[in-house]
């Protein structure tokens, strides 16, 4: 009998042993594996890589969900409520900032998050007023136009500019189309929503406030039936069936679509998210490569200076998920955020402005296209591309649907249109 | 030697040996096996279609945002929004209805046409037959993205062709009708196939001779059609056009592809719907209700085609 309790002391002793000695000794610990789901973008994808270069030297293992973008928001919220730790890492967005913030651990403490841009943070923030993501990339919508069929002189800086250039190449064969931009639900930032901000709009009052206590107190009133909304509407009317800068299906277009025409060479200026300058100047994908140009917003009657929005796409980690593997999680999004030089290659590589500030400098010193986008988009007003409050979605959804009942309607109904859709963008925002 | 089972043959029970009792069981050795066999299926059933249904109708009557899921019960709140939601009234169910009649309707017609030119047993025929069944060889996500940019105003072949005919380009899916028009097509495109096949057997099943009397008697064609081919095929159109006019009541993946509903709502069905409901408002509650409706909708339309089809097969009969 004490034989045999010598000898599980003897074992129980060596199992200790073994542990302690694999603890400290990173190359023998069992490799850890942490688990990314992202919707698969190549940012996301790049900014994974700088992700892994780290995980490799810390011996811990990334695998990767792909989660398709249409099912993103459902499937990953579903998960995080149900308190899954399906992902240790997900994909996270200001538009759906909020809807997470219960749900995601803080990341105040995550190493450089002081080096980021701070207005971007405004969706992320919890009740606590702590952080609840780690930027990976800047999306900003920019004005992109054909630098060989526009010169510097003739860069439009008005709506009516717009309109009078397009014209003018579409009458000389030039191109099929003045403008193409992305304007299905959910694309409005592509053309509705980049004019109604640079037309001194916005689509609850007061303009360009996103602070939900201030809207509340507003009554979360919809301002799409207000004269500078009627404006923008008029405005795509008339580009759509009146001066025909822009094709009548404009109305249908997702990304894809409005990007195969501008890569095409059939129009002269769209308006995307900055991350498609590589994609357009693929000599493989673009009949337009080396050709393009940015610049900033035109602006319409309602405003004087341009105004552009410069948001974020970042990294978050479910509550849900093990101490250790938060732990873990955080120690490679911090490196990945302090890595200059990945993310210089991260830009390189995808047109994905960096999430540091500090390598910003380095990339407006070196890079020339880095600092025409800092001009025509960093070095502007900003305005936030959403609203942040869980109701979002269906505020979108609502907006999309009268804007597009507006500019497939008569013209003389816009005015009618943008009542009745005031009141429903409105109950969509106030919706219990 | 086969031993008769005492209550089989009738003969005595032999006496209980003390504390069992003498009553028969419950299910015999045959219901047993029977139930046996179909238990695979059962648990399948109870697991991904009853349990799933009993989530659902309780979510339908409870605060059940996908984000904050409080799951407050709030009675019959979700069901009379919905019942009083213009669009689902004046637009989601006429589309949906519509649709599915349309769909149903030309899909018939014309797996009819192909069934009888396949009948025919001409040369090729088994390529022909191949050819014809493409469509439904393809997944319908793909189909409606392949009509989509088929449709395309600018790259599409529609388009190219109406150009070469000397018309523009026509933004089909900017305008209610002619989205909705692209929308029958596809399912018309996408199911015929799927008629033609099922009729094919049932013309090739039916007897010689009645046809052969018909040619003595001299019958053209479109007569020997419809007084012997259509009566005599009721029964197997009856029982495609049910199975079909359930499954077009649910069509999603083509028009949320094609036209996502769009434009302004205009092409949206009850699908849509319940999708836009759960999945882009996030709202699980107003969802689950919306689906419980449809649920209750297509329950009432299937039984009133499932009691007309008994009929027609009575008549067949």
């Amino acid at each position: 009998m004490a034989r045999r309790r010598d000898g599980v002391r003897l074992l129980t002793s060596l199992a200790l042993a073994i542990g302690v000695l694999s603890w400290a000794n990173p190359a023998a610990r069992a490799e850890e594996t942490l688990n990314i789901c992202h919707g698969g973008h190549p940012i996301m994808v790049a900014s994974q890589k700088i992700l892994d270069k780290w995980a490799k030297k810390e011996g811990v293992k990334l695998a990767t969900t792909l989660i398709a973008y249409d099912v993103y928001v459902p499937k990953v919220t579903q998960m995080l409520t149900t308190g899954s730790a399906q992902c240790d890492i997900i994909w996270h967005n200001d538009d759906w900032g909020q809807l997470w913030q219960q749900y995601v651990v803080t990341t105040d403490d995550v190493a450089g998050i002081d080096n980021v841009a701070k207005q971007p943070l405004d969706a992320f923030w919890n009740d606590q007023h702590k952080l609840t993501v780690v930027p990976m990339a800047h999306t900003i919508g920019t004005f992109f136009y054909r630098k060989d069929l526009i010169s510097d002189a003739e860069v439009p800086k008005t709506f009516a500019d717009m309109v009078k250039i397009g014209q003018k190449l579409q009458k000389e064969g030039k191109v099929k189309w003045g403008y193409v931009g992305a304007m299905s639900f959910n694309n409005t930032w592509f053309s509705l929503w980049w004019t109604m901000w640079n037309n001194g709009c916005d689509i609850f009052k007061p303009i360009y406030e996103r602070d939900n206590k201030v809207l509340a107190a507003n009554d979360w009133t919809s301002i799409v039936d207000q004269p500078c909304h009627q404006q923008i509407v008029e405005f795509w009317w008339d580009a759509l069936h009146k001066d025909k800068i822009a094709p009548e299906a404009n109305t249908t277009y997702g990304r894809n679509e409005a990007n195969a025409i501008f890569m095409a060479g059939d129009a002269a200026i769209t308006v995307a998210d900055s991350t498609f300058w590589g994609d357009y100047n693929d000599k493989n994908k673009s009949r337009v490569a080396g050709n393009i140009g940015m610049a900033p917003y035109p602006v319409g009657p309602g405003r004087s200076k341009p105004i552009t929005w410069v948001d974020i796409w970042g990294w978050a980690i479910p509550k849900s998920v093990p101490p250790a593997h938060q732990a873990l999680a955080k120690k490679l999004l911090g490196e990945m955020l302090t890595d200059e030089d990945g993310q210089v290659q991260m830009w390189n590589e995808t047109g994905g402005p960096p999430p540091n500030v500090k390598v910003w400098d380095r990339l407006a010193a070196s890079d020339p296209v880095f600092r025409k986008l800092k001009e025509v988009d960093f070095d502007q007003d900003h305005v936030h591309s959403a609203y942040y409050f869980a109701n979002w979605p269906k505020v979108h959804k609502a907006y999309s649907d009268v804007a597009i009942k507006a500019l497939t309607g008569k013209r003389e109904d816009i005015p009618a249109v943008l009542k009745e859709g005031a009141k429903s963008v409105h109950d969509a925002a106030v919706a219990q | 030697m086969v031993k008769a089972h005492p209550a089989v043959s009738g003969g005595l029970a032999p006496s209980a040996a003390p504390g069992h009792t003498n009553a028969e069981p419950w299910l015999g050795e045959k219901e047993r096996f029977m139930f046996l066999l179909i238990a695979p299926a059962g648990i399948v059933l109870v697991l991904f279609q009853i349990v799933p249904i009993i989530f659902g109708a309780n979510a339908s009557f409870r605060d059940w945002q996908l984000f904050d899921p409080v799951r407050t019960w709030v009675g019959l709140k979700h069901y009379i929004y919905i019942l009083n939601d213009p669009t689902f009234l004046t637009v989601v169910l006429p589309n949906t209805f519509l649709l599915m009649f349309l769909s149903v309707t030309l899909s018939l017609v014309g797996g009819l046409a192909l069934a009888h030119y396949l009948h025919r047993n001409l040369a090729g025929q088994w390529l022909m037959q191949t050819i014809i069944l493409l469509p439904q060889m393809i997944a319908p996500v793909i189909a409606a993205m392949m009509m989509r940019w088929v449709f395309n105003d600018q790259f599409g072949v529609v388009a190219a062709f109406l150009d070469w005919i000397g018309f523009g380009p026509i933004a089909w899916l900017a305008q209610r009708w002619p989205s909705f028009f692209i929308v029958v097509f596809t399912d018309v495109w996408i199911w015929t196939p799927w008629f033609a096949l099922i009729l094919l057997a049932g013309l090739r099943s039916l007897p010689r001779e009645p046809f052969e009397a018909a040619q003595i008697d001299a019958a053209g064609p479109w007569r020997t059609f419809t007084h012997l081919t259509l009566p005599m095929l009721r029964s197997v159109i009856a029982v495609c056009v049910l199975i079909r006019s359930i499954d077009a009541f649910r069509s999603f993946d083509v028009i949320w592809i094609l036209t996502g509903g769009g434009p302004a709502r205009s092409t949206e069905v009850f699908s849509i719907y319940t999708y836009i409901e759960t999945f882009v408002n996030l709202d699980f509650g107003r969802g689950s209700a919306a689906a419980m409706i449809g649920a209750l909708i297509i329950l009432v339309v299937a039984g009133v085609m499932y009691k007309a089809a008994g009929r027609v097969m009575d008549v067949s009969r």
